[in-house]
């Protein structure tokens, strides 16, 4: 377990500049997690912390030491690959082992520690498997047992679950949560799949052209975003746009043309009066509401416990509602509203 | 129906012109007389007794298997890493490369064993078996270089860097994993080295010598002179030896890649 410290880490690949300049600090026993679109700089990010790229400019801090220039086998990191990149001519104990054999590890204990890897991701008894006989889900079980024997300062983990169905990617997801809360080890995890970061992150670095636009918890980022960027990549959002009218503190209100009223919410930073921004109302604030603004039902979506409703606004504006199903007027026509406390005005996400 | 029936027909003609006159050479070894005749009018185990009790024979077929031998072991190894290397340049060396190493593949051999020729003349060496190992190595290297090539290509690059990232050193790493799932293109390279050597015959007439001599060549001197049941004999050796390491090949590669 480790601190880890990126100062000014930056990486281009030609003339494309993959990671601008980055600072980056996490704790130790963190559990980060870098979320972000692909080409949004995460992987590049990860693979200059395992050691796999070399940063263009700035230095990486282990534990105090600059690691900057130390090869992959002297980093101690256990990395977790996208397709798991198992060994397919060694069993699933020789693949667990293969860390701890260069490590010297002396014959019983390595043993010892290789049957508790396995019963971790509860792999009991697959040792002497084939990697080809075992399923998705399995392999990336025995991939996350393989980085984790080592005991690494650091575990990266590079998309994992990407390969793995829905519900296997649900299960394996809070595996490897309950694993983290056992024994809380300094974690670096890259996804595009804002689920998978809510679900087991700490802290979620949300990541765009290169660099981190916002870090924070999930509760941070889904609350209160830094612009329209982080707000549609973390969970469902209805963005609507207009100008600033006015901001005192910390609130703003925002113009909309079509709309009677302006709306009004918190003001996120850099916001400018007369400006283009954007006022973000998630679908679970938006609820029926004597005497609001009137709305016609376009489109009902039945999702279980929860039903989405399209509104069309009489302004012209189309937002979702997402209430639960025992709370959904009848009818085409209805009238909404929401807690002005449950608005945020954000600016619009930089060009990239 | 009557389509698929014309389709088997042709598939067996092709085979049976492909396979039927090499496999003559077999029942020709078998006969009773002095003279090759197919098929023989009787059969007899006398030109097997004869090849075996003939010293020069044995001589020949010894250092055929010897020169063959050291070939595999010489064009393996330098194959093998000269593939490796390759592997590493840019795209624009690896094209260069690739090139040079076909060269001898597409020189015709008889411009290869004049150059040779000439070339072991002045250095002393005809008639040794380093010339012949060393010419036949010329012959074999290519087809290590494009068989281990082919294999580092379908080699997922991902695994070298999870080793690492597990601490293993470059050698570790080769030992470990590269070379296991290369073994295949290494295997397969090596058998096509055996059989490039073991059944040259151009290179070798050209660097045979007295004592040291091939089989193929003590074959064509020997028909040359007089056409016996015995070079059917030692043809029907080369092709048994030749199946063999073609069946070992198919055997070890299947086998790895379980």
């Amino acid at each position: 377990m480790s601190t880890v410290r990126f100062e000014g880490i930056a990486r281009h690949f030609g003339p494309v500049r993959a990671l601008l300049p980055t600072d980056l600090d996490i704790p130790q026993g963190e559990f980060l997690t870098l979320l972000g679109p692909s080409g949004s700089g995460k992987t590049t990010l990860l693979n200059i912390c395992a050691g796999y790229l070399e940063p263009s400019a700035g230095r990486l801090i282990v534990d105090g030491r600059d690691v900057t220039a130390a090869p992959p086998r002297l980093r101690n990191m256990g990395m977790v690959f996208q397709n798991y990149a198992l060994f397919p001519h060694m069993t699933v104990a020789e693949n667990v082992a293969y860390g701890l054999k260069v490590r010297n590890v002396p014959r019983a204990e390595l043993s010892r520690r290789v049957d508790e890897a396995l019963r971790l991701v509860r792999l009991e008894g697959y040792g002497g498997r084939a990697i080809r006989q075992l399923s998705g889900g399995q392999q990336q079980r025995v991939a996350l047992a393989r980085a984790m024997v080592i005991e690494p300062a650091i575990l990266l983990m590079d998309e994992p679950l990407g390969a793995l169905d829905r519900q296997l990617r649900k299960e394996v997801q809070l595996e490897i949560r309950r694993l983290h809360l056992a024994r809380p080890r300094t974690s670096i995890y890259v996804t595009h799949d804002q689920e998978e970061a809510l679900v087991m992150s700490d802290r979620i670095a949300v990541m765009r052209g290169g660099r981190i636009v916002q870090i924070g918890s999930g509760a941070d980022l889904y609350e209160r975003p830094v612009d329209t960027f982080v707000a549609r990549f973390l969970g469902e959002s209805n963005l609507i746009e207009g100008r600033v009218e006015a901001i005192a503190d910390g609130r703003a209100r925002l113009a909309v043309p079509g709309l009677s009223a302006p709306i009004e919410g918190r003001a996120a930073a850099g916001l400018a009066v007369g400006a283009v921004a954007s006022a973000l109302i998630r679908p679970e604030a938006i609820r029926a509401a004597a005497g609001g603004i009137e709305a016609g039902v376009i489109e009902r979506v039945y999702l279980g416990e929860i039903v989405a409703l399209r509104l069309r606004l009489d302004g012209g504006h189309e937002v979702w509602s997402r209430r639960f199903a025992g709370e959904v007027p009848a009818g085409d026509r209805i009238a909404i509203g929401w807690d002005a406390g449950a608005v945020s005005i954000l600016p619009p996400a930089e060009a990239v | 129906m009557s389509g698929r029936v014309w389709l088997y027909g042709f598939v067996a003609l092709t085979a049976a012109y492909l396979v039927l006159p090499i496999m003559a050479v077999v029942p020709a070894a078998f006969s009773a007389q002095s003279f090759i005749k197919l098929p023989p009018d009787a059969w007899s185990l006398r030109w097997w007794t004869a090849f075996a009790a003939d010293a020069s024979w044995r001589r020949t077929l010894v250092t055929s298997l010897q020169v063959a031998g050291l070939t595999t072991v010489v064009a393996a190894l330098a194959g093998t890493a000269a593939a490796l290397g390759i592997d590493r340049c840019g795209p624009r060396l690896k094209l260069l490369f690739g090139a040079l190493f076909l060269g001898p593949v597409v020189t015709p051999v008889i411009v290869i064993a004049v150059a040779l020729y000439a070339m072991a003349r002045a250095a002393g060496l005809v008639g040794t078996l380093t010339a012949l190992v060393l010419a036949h190595t010329m012959l074999a290297l290519p087809y290590v270089v494009l068989n281990v090539g082919v294999s580092l290509g379908g080699l997922d690059r991902r695994l070298l860097l999870a080793a690492a990232g597990l601490g293993a050193g470059p050698w570790r790493i080769f030992r470990t994993v590269t070379l296991p799932l290369i073994a295949p293109g290494v295997i397969g390279g090596a058998v096509f080295a055996f059989v490039t050597s073991f059944d040259e015959v151009v290179l070798s007439i050209f660097l045979s010598g007295p004592t040291v001599k091939t089989l193929p060549v003590r074959i064509w001197e020997e028909i040359r002179v007089e056409y016996t049941p015995l070079v059917a004999v030692a043809a029907t050796i080369m092709l048994t030896l030749a199946l063999l390491a073609a069946l070992v090949s198919r055997l070890m590669t299947k086998r790895a890649a379980t």
